[in-house]
This record gives C-alpha cells, sequence and structure tokens, in this order.
C-alpha cells in the first residue's frame, strides 16, 4: 500500500535523526546516540559519551594509593575486582612488592567469579535486548545474585569491594569460603547450561544475532577492541595468555575465540568463557594452601618510588588498563585508566551502519559497555 | 654501590649504571626498535615493564608508522595513548603500542613543550588512537594536527578554556578538602 502512494504520489525519502538515550533502558546507562536513519535502516550514527565523567583520574591524584582503590570499584562497577586488580598490580609494580601465593590465587578465584557475575548480568540484559523479555533476566540475576551474596560474606559489601590492597588483600576470607565457592560453582555451572539451552539453539535469536554487526579481525584490531568483544571476531587475544598476571601461568584454560564476528559469536564467546572461568576457578581452590596474605613488613603509608609501569588485565569487557606514574610520596603523580569499553565503544559506529534501528540496540548490547568505565 | 659512591669513587658507579642499562635494554626488543627506527633521534629507556623509547615531537608519528608497518615489530595494536603534565618540563604525550603476533609491547613518549602544544594526530596510524586523542586534547589542551572529529569526548561541549587533568587546574572546594584530610593524616603517622 505505501510503496503504491509512494509510486502514485512520487514521495521522496528523507533521512531523519533519531536521538536515542541519554536516558534509554537499551542504551545500558547515560550513552546517546544520534542515528541518522533512511526508514528503518541506520545510515550513520554519532555516539555520545561523558554523562557519567566523575574525574576518578584526577581525584586519584590527590588521594593516597589505598585510597585510589575505591575508585577503581567506581569505574567498572560490573567487575569492581578485575580493576582494583589491575590498579593494585599497578602500585605493587612501580612499589617493587611481592605478593604471597595465598593471596594471589584468591585474587584470582574472585576476578574469575566476578567475570561469572559479570557475563550473568550480560546474558540477562542481552536477552532482554534481542526480546526474550523476563525469563533470561530472571534466569540470569538469579545466578549472579548467588556470586554476590558469596562477595558479600567476603568483603561486606556486594558492588563496591574494596578488598584488595597492594602487597594482596584487605583481610582473610570466610572459614567456609572454599566450600561456598563450590557450592556457588555447581549452581553457575547448572545457571550457564540454562543459558546455553534457553538462548543459544533458540530460531528467533539466532534469526536475531546471526550476520549482524560483524566486524573483522583486522577492522577490531584497528579500533584497539579487546576482551570477548575482539575474541569473536577470530583474534586470540587473552592477556591471561599472553602475559601471564597471578598465576594463570599455571592453569589450565582454552582461549574461547568466535569465527565472523556477528553478535552471535560475541554472545557465545561470552558464555564459553564461563565454562573456562569454572575451570580455572576449580584449579585454584585446588591450589589454595593456608599462610599469609600480605608481604612481612608493610608499611601503614605506603610511599611509592619514581617510575611508572602500565599494567593490564583482562577484565571481563577486555583489557583494563592503569597507567601509573609516580615521582615518589604517597599518591600516584599520574593515573591513566585504559578503558576496555571506550575502545570497543569506538567501533560500534562501523557495526551499526547499514543495519536496522532494532539491531543498533542488540549490537550496542553485544559489545556489553559499562558506562561507568568508559566515562570514569 | 653506595659504599663506592661513599667513598669518592663516583666514576666507577656511574660506569657500573651505565653497564647496568646497557644490559637492561639487551633484554629488551631496542635493538630491534632501533633498527626500524633508524634515521630518528630515539633515546630509549629500559622501563619498569615495557621498553620505553622518546622520539623528538616532530618525528614521532613518523615513528609510530614505521613500528606499526615493520614486518618483525608489527605494533598493529595501539593499546593506550594519554598524555603526562611535567608542568615546567611540557606534556609528554605515551602511546603504549603492543604486537598481537609477536606478543611484545613498547611504551613510545613525544615531549611536547609548553609553547607548542601540538602534535600529528596517529588516527592515521590506528583508528583506535580517535578517541583516546579527543580525551587527551580536552582534559590536556594538546592539539592533534589533523585529528578527523576534533571534538570534545568526554567533557561539556563548552568547556574549552580550562584542562582539568592539568596539574595546574584547582580542585573543587570538597575534593581540595579531602587532600588536606590527607595531608593530616601523614604528619601524624
Amino acid at each position: 500500500m505505501t510503496t503504491e502512494l509512494a509510486r502514485e504520489h512520487e514521495y521522496e525519502t528523507q533521512d531523519i535523526m533519531l536521538n536515542m538515550g541519554p536516558q534509554h533502558p537499551s542504551t545500558h546507562g547515560v550513552f546517546r546516540m544520534v542515528l541518522t536513519i533512511d526508514g528503518e535502516v541506520v545510515r550513520d550514527v554519532v555516539p555520545y559519551v561523558g554523562y557519567l565523567h566523575r574525574g576518578a583520574e584526577k581525584l586519584c591524584e590527590t588521594m593516597d594509593y589505598r585510597q585510589g582503590i575505591g575508585f577503581m570499584d567506581r569505574t567498572e562497577y560490573l567487575a569492581a575486582f578485575n580493576a582494583e586488580l589491575s590498579y593494585v598490580q599497578a602500585v605493587e609494580q612501580v612499589a617493587g612488592l611481592e605478593v604471597p601465593d595465598r593471596a594471589q590465587w584468591i585474587r584470582m578465584i574472585l576476578c574469575e567469579l566476578n567475570r561469572l557475575s559479570s557475563h550473568f548480568m550480560f546474558t540477562g540484559a542481552f536477552g532482554t535486548d534481542v526480546g526474550v523479555f523476563g525469563t533470561a533476566f530472571t534466569f540470569s540475576f538469579r545466578e549472579r545474585e548467588n556470586v554476590q551474596d558469596l562477595f558479600e560474606e567476603v568483603t561486606g559489601d556486594r558492588m563496591m569491594y574494596a578488598y584488595f590492597r597492594p602487597g594482596g588483600l584487605a583481610w582473610e576470607v570466610t572459614d567456609n569460603f572454599e566450600q561456598r565457592v563450590h557450592e556457588v560453582l555447581a549452581s553457575s555451572r547448572q545457571g550457564i547450561s540454562d543459558m546455553d539451552g534457553l538462548l543459544s539453539d533458540n530460531e528467533i535469536f539466532l534469526a536475531r544475532t546471526k550476520n549482524i554487526g560483524i566486524i573483522s579481525a583486522e577492522e577490531a584490531i584497528e579500533w584497539g577492541m579487546s576482551g570477548p568483544s575482539l575474541r569473536a571476531s577470530g583474534v586470540p587475544m587473552d592477556i591471561r595468555k599472553d602475559e601471564p598476571y597471578l598465576k594463570y601461568g599455571e592453569v589450565d584454560f582454552d582461549v574461547v575465540t568466535g569465527e565472523t564476528g556477528d553478535v552471535f559469536d560475541r554472545f557465545r564467546c561470552r558464555l564459553d568463557e564461563m565454562r573456562q572461568s569454572v575451570r580455572i576457578i576449580e584449579q585454584c581452590l585446588q591450589r589454595l594452601e593456608p599462610g599469609p596474605i600480605l608481604p612481612d613488613r608493610m608499611p601503614r603509608m605506603l610511599r611509592v618510588p619514581p617510575g611508572e609501569a602500565y599494567v593490564r588485565t583482562e577484565a571481563p569487557r577486555g583489557e583494563y588498563g592503569v597507567y601509573l606514574v609516580s615521582e615518589g610520596g604517597n599518591r600516584p603523580y599520574r593515573l591513566k585508566i585504559r578503558s576496555a569499553c571506550l575502545s570497543n565503544l569506538q567501533a560500534l559506529r562501523d557495526m551499526v551502519i547499514g543495519n536496522y534501528i532494532a539491531d543498533a540496540v542488540i549490537i550496542l548490547g553485544s559489545i556489553d559497555i559499562v558506562l561507568g568505565e568508559v566515562d570514569r | 654501590m653506595t659504599n663506592d659512591g661513599a667513598n669518592g669513587d663516583g666514576g666507577d658507579t656511574e660506569a657500573d649504571e651505565a653497564a647496568e642499562r646497557e644490559a637492561a635494554l639487551a633484554r629488551t626488543i631496542w635493538a630491534d626498535v632501533d633498527r626500524a627506527l633508524s634515521g630518528i633521534n630515539a633515546s630509549p629507556e629500559p622501563g619498569a615493564l615495557d621498553l620505553i623509547v622518546t622520539i623528538p615531537k616532530a618525528e614521532v608519528v613518523r615513528g609510530l608508522r614505521v613500528l606499526k608497518d615493520d614486518e618483525q615489530l608489527n605494533f598493529d595494536y595501539l593499546r593506550n595513548l594519554t598524555a603526562i603534565d611535567h608542568q615546567a618540563d611540557g606534556i609528554t604525550v605515551v602511546y603504549h603500542l603492543y604486537s598481537t603476533a609477536a606478543k611484545h609491547n613498547v611504551t613510545i613518549k613525544a615531549v611536547l613543550p609548553n609553547g607548542d602544544l601540538a602534535v600529528d594526530t596517529a588516527t592515521t596510524v590506528w583508528k583506535a588512537a580517535n578517541w583516546l586523542e579527543r580525551e587527551t586534547a580536552e582534559m590536556f589542551g594538546v592539539r592533534f594536527n589533523g585529528h578527523p572529529d576534533p571534538r570534545a569526548l568526554l567533557l561539556p561541549e563548552d568547556m574549552t578554556d580550562t584542562f582539568p587533568l592539568r596539574k595546574d587546574h584547582p580542585l573543587a572546594e570538597i575534593e581540595a578538602l579531602q587532600g588536606e584530610g590527607m595531608a593530616y593524616a601523614v604528619e601524624e603517622e
């Protein structure tokens, strides 16, 4: 009917601008994109970030090294342990602190559990983006809740943990920690298969995600993408494997990669990565032995000699880097946080152009951004 | 070594330090980087994790291009791009590069003197530099010549006269207060 009308009156189509966000449930935080659309097809997209900018880097320059830990939590709030890890490792690198084995194994367990909880958040939110409204979200959140409960038992907080310290950990884990981790792993394993069964073979889900938002390996590297979003394009880049930190060199796990680099691959990579995380945690539990959690002679006020280090770790969303420049004293001279999501988000334009508006939402969802980390 | 110095044998200590530095450099990929950067006046420093190479600002983008295109070094991935305000000594722009194939890192630095805070854009080498340069530009007041999209990234569009990450940028009252509280705690220590 419309085409007939168009033909009859020779209507001209005109591109229109569509504003999406910053307050929009499917933009995963305060993020705005201005789409230029031709009918349903996106011709151009201009992303706007910065709504959550709190000047974390500047603030860290005014705080001592221990106070900075809390700011890291508030940047990457869905994987706060991983964010803290980069920061404390940067301080340890410049200060020359040795971390006891037990602290390293516990850090690894908590970081991998955080990867699980963060990816559960992703599968839930992504399911909602795609249209599996409700079920995926509640299933995922049930599992995420289990992990959060464990974090709360260990650190006293559900989100902003501030549990890692330069040199080790703030305090010893709870007595029943190992047993609780086993319980959480059992439920998570079930949760992962639930999500797999619910989404991976669902015909509607496949129709929405296959061959949508493709980015090639070369382009993904060129844009500086990292984490599962990069590996989905078939690049086996994983800092845990390439430049092992903590005890990652001593455990067995596979780097999961995709083939085509579409939305489905980015989902699939995260799901399979969760299984690898479970594998890593199981090995960590076997190796965990009693021992100190801080070096013997820790000063009460940490003073760091002049020096600099760019320390990067594999956070759930990719490379979370901390570039620490010290000129002596008890606070950083300059602290730069390298955000994985910021670099991943740059590539959004290439992925979205030429797709439908509805797909723009799931492509954005598949990069799994945390705006707190983008804006810092 | 400190004992040597106390005995007034300063010359030896300096020689030792130089030898140590040479040995530390030999453990890095400096030899390859030096070969690739032939013709560019680069000065190396071993660095705690990665090799640090300082390149004059006029040649830095050419150097980055060479490092990316060199078959052996193959720095195809820009990890990070930022700047450090050294106050009287100008602003240093820092590039962290990585090779996804060879899995090695290098840090490139270029010093911009206070009178001329501008450097060519690295977006011609990696697209990844785009947003990172926008952020560095608005936070430090560094100009990246030839940047394809020189708008503000995180800060409001009209905030063009002040650069928050410079050392002379004042803190808000509440933040300054927290800083003071810190200084107080240090003295108690």
